[in-house]
């Protein structure tokens, strides 16, 4: 491939991505011209009030509430999308997904108990829900990684066995939970659904510092999933550490992934057609693929997100009913457009 | 579970009392409300808010009928009582998130959050700078008073609040004292939902549904259940037997002739005997003032004979 189309991918997953960026700031139940958010931003970067915007309730809604939003979901969907596909090749499995083995679920279990609680208004006490969701999802795949391994070493149809069971089990009990409650239901609900709860900056400081680590982490991997294609016996002789890659694998994804889930629920379906998306129009190079999807990711999750805040305004729909509802759909014409008898 | 309640009661109280002593303090003419909110957060206020947005449709209803109707600038997409509250701008809340920025736009100088909403949602509204205040819901019918005061000391409608609590507790003394000479204390079943017939869901103790049955002179078929929101067993149902079915779910399409063709439901006596009624969901499920209207409506149903 010459140097112009090794670009390419990045090229167009950018775009998407600042095309996202834009309109999320620009769509909302508030109707804000695009004049007047020029004219607001710029009066705000010259620390002065804008005269379109007297009270600086506009600038509140971009600055407070759009911005950090779009940040936060931007790295939601590059964490699921990279995870998604990062998992793909380490299971050599077309059905795996960032939520495989277990992390989802756990997170749900986490949250969920957490909800059933009456936890004091504070800062602690509201960070409370987002720290079990992040811990829940840690400690399933710890705990599934233990059952699944044999001596030093953990067979992926193990961990794909161990993890379906113990999902199973944690779904079983938060189900039972969300049974025996009587308000927490609906927030419970939404949470599963993907809703995000909070709302400004803080939940974006709080998953940056995994997400820089999880995201870089999961960018520099590609080249030992390329070769773990071969099976694991050529990878070895080829000099790749089967083991040691899947572990590290399973715990940046891990990490990245529950860091996510914590602040904005369960966002499904992503992480599962981003990177079957960019396998289909620029093939299964890990090296290539894993960025790409990520950029994918989070462009496609913005989008969602826009449709998810703009059908039924002021009305706002979590954002997992949508990327399943459309994304289902996109992902089947995008596979039967595919020229290619078995991309996998 | 206990020691919970009890704090919760105390802390109503406390509400109450702090509420009972901060009106009056308008010496200066600068009367500063400050409140202590349903979470522990003080609230204040510089004077009455003029700018409402609601969260809840119970709050709408409370605020339209302590007269602060036209102070509410923004409702959640469940208010749809009383009729004028249908035109007030809609800010969400039917999927369980709001439109945070639908609310700032409006400029509201109080937001009012209910049980129905999340720490989350009113940590986020704070962090917009608005004012809001977690309106809890009342423990039991008779704490309907403390729950008025509170919205009419914030909307600054202290007088119609109170005049409002002491006609509703003049119209629930009525109600007691009448149902209290019923012979028998006909068994209620309230149907939530049926969509399985063999499962239906039903308010179980705790709930404002199995107050206000007992209240109406009546006992509750979902009494026996171990949480407030159960799905109680068929058998059970036919065990029980009750003399009068509540269709809660009529506001949702299901009719009385419908439950006759149910498995299993056609040998009730409440069926056989023509004891069927479609009831009103709304008059019990949202503490606010209608609750009365929920416990006089039920009352007419479990005891006709003392209405005649």
């Amino acid at each position: 491939m010459n140097k112009k189309n090794r670009l390419q991918p990045y090229l167009i997953t950018t775009l998407i991505l600042l095309a996202a960026l834009v309109l999320s700031f620009a769509v909302g139940s508030v109707f804000i011209s695009p004049r007047t958010m020029i004219d607001v931003l710029f009066s705000a970067v010259r620390g002065e009030a804008s005269a379109l915007d007297p009270n600086g309730v506009y600038l509140k809604i971009i600055t407070d509430l759009r911005i950090p939003h779009a940040v936060l979901l931007m790295l939601a969907g590059a964490a699921l999308a990279g995870s998604g596909g990062a998992y793909q090749g380490l299971f050599r499995n077309p059905l795996a997904d960032p939520y495989l083995i277990g992390v989802s679920s756990g997170a749900g279990l986490g949250a969920v108990a957490a909800m059933m609680i009456q936890w004091p208004y504070t800062t602690l006490g509201l960070m409370v829900v987002p720290a079990a969701a992040f811990a829940g999802g840690i400690l399933t795949v710890l705990l599934v990684a233990q059952l699944a391994r044999v001596g030093k070493t953990v067979p992926t149809t193990n961990l794909i066995l161990a993890g379906v069971a113990a999902s199973a089990f944690a779904s079983a009990l938060t189900s039972a939970l969300m049974i025996n409650s009587t308000g927490e239901l609906r927030r419970a609900l939404v949470w599963m659904m993907g809703g995000s709860t909070q709302t400004g900056w803080g939940p974006v400081w709080g998953i940056l510092p995994y997400m820089v680590v999880g995201l870089c982490g999961l960018v520099i991997i590609g080249h030992p999933l390329n070769v773990l294609q071969f099976g694991d016996e050529q990878a070895q002789q080829l000099g790749i550490r089967v083991q040691r890659v899947r572990w590290y694998t399973i715990a940046i994804a891990t990490l990245s992934t529950a860091a996510a889930v914590a602040y904005t629920g369960i966002i499904g379906f992503l992480g599962l057609v981003v990177p079957h998306i960019v396998r289909l129009v620029w093939g299964g190079d890990y090296r290539r693929l894993i960025p790409v999807s990520m950029l994918g990711g989070a462009g496609l999750l913005l989008l969602m997100d826009v449709i998810a805040r703009s059908v039924i305004a002021p009305q706002e729909i979590p954002v997992g009913i949508i990327t399943a509802l459309l994304g289902g759909p996109f992902f089947l014409w995008i596979l039967k457009r595919s020229k290619s008898q078995n991309y996998w | 579970m206990k020691s919970f309640i009890t704090k919760i009661c105390a802390l109503l109280l406390l509400v109450v009392l702090l509420s009972s002593c901060a009106v009056p303090a308008g010496e200066s003419g600068t009367s500063k409300i400050s409140l202590v909110d349903g979470l522990e957060r003080p609230v204040a206020l510089e004077k009455p808010a003029a700018r409402i947005v609601s969260l809840a449709p119970s709050i709408t209803e409370i605020l339209f009928a302590i007269g602060a109707g036209d102070q509410v600038v923004g409702r959640d997409s469940f208010s749809n009582y009383p009729e004028e509250a249908l035109a007030i701008q809609d800010v969400g809340g039917s999927m369980g998130s709001y439109s945070y920025e639908m609310i700032a736009s409006l400029e509201p100088d109080l937001v009012l959050a209910g049980e129905i909403n999340t720490p989350e949602q009113v940590k986020s509204l704070e962090d917009l700078g608005l004012t809001v205040y977690y309106l809890s819901n009342p423990e039991n019918l008779q704490a309907l008073d403390e729950v008025l005061a509170a919205a009419g000391t914030l909307t600054g409608h202290e007088k119609e609040a109170g005049e409002l609590a002491a006609s509703l507790n003049e119209r629930i003394n009525a109600v007691l004292s009448a149902v209290a000479k019923a012979e028998a204390q006909p068994l209620v079943f309230y149907e939530l939902d049926a969509t399985d017939p063999a499962k239906p869901w039903t308010p179980g103790p705790g709930s404002y549904m199995d107050e206000l049955i007992q209240a109406a002179g009546g006992r509750n078929v979902g009494s026996v259940l171990q949480s407030s929101w159960a799905e109680i067993s068929i058998e059970e149902l036919m065990v029980q037997n009750p003399d009068i079915i509540l269709l809660g779910d009529s506001n949702y399409g299901i009719t009385v002739e419908q439950v006759a063709t149910r498995t299993g439901w056609e040998n009730l006596t409440a069926v056989t005997e023509g004891n069927v009624f479609a009831f009103n969901d709304d008059l019990v499920s949202r503490p606010g003032p209608r609750m009365v209207d929920g416990l006089e409506e039920l009352a007419k149903i479990i005891h006709p004979e003392l209405y005649k």
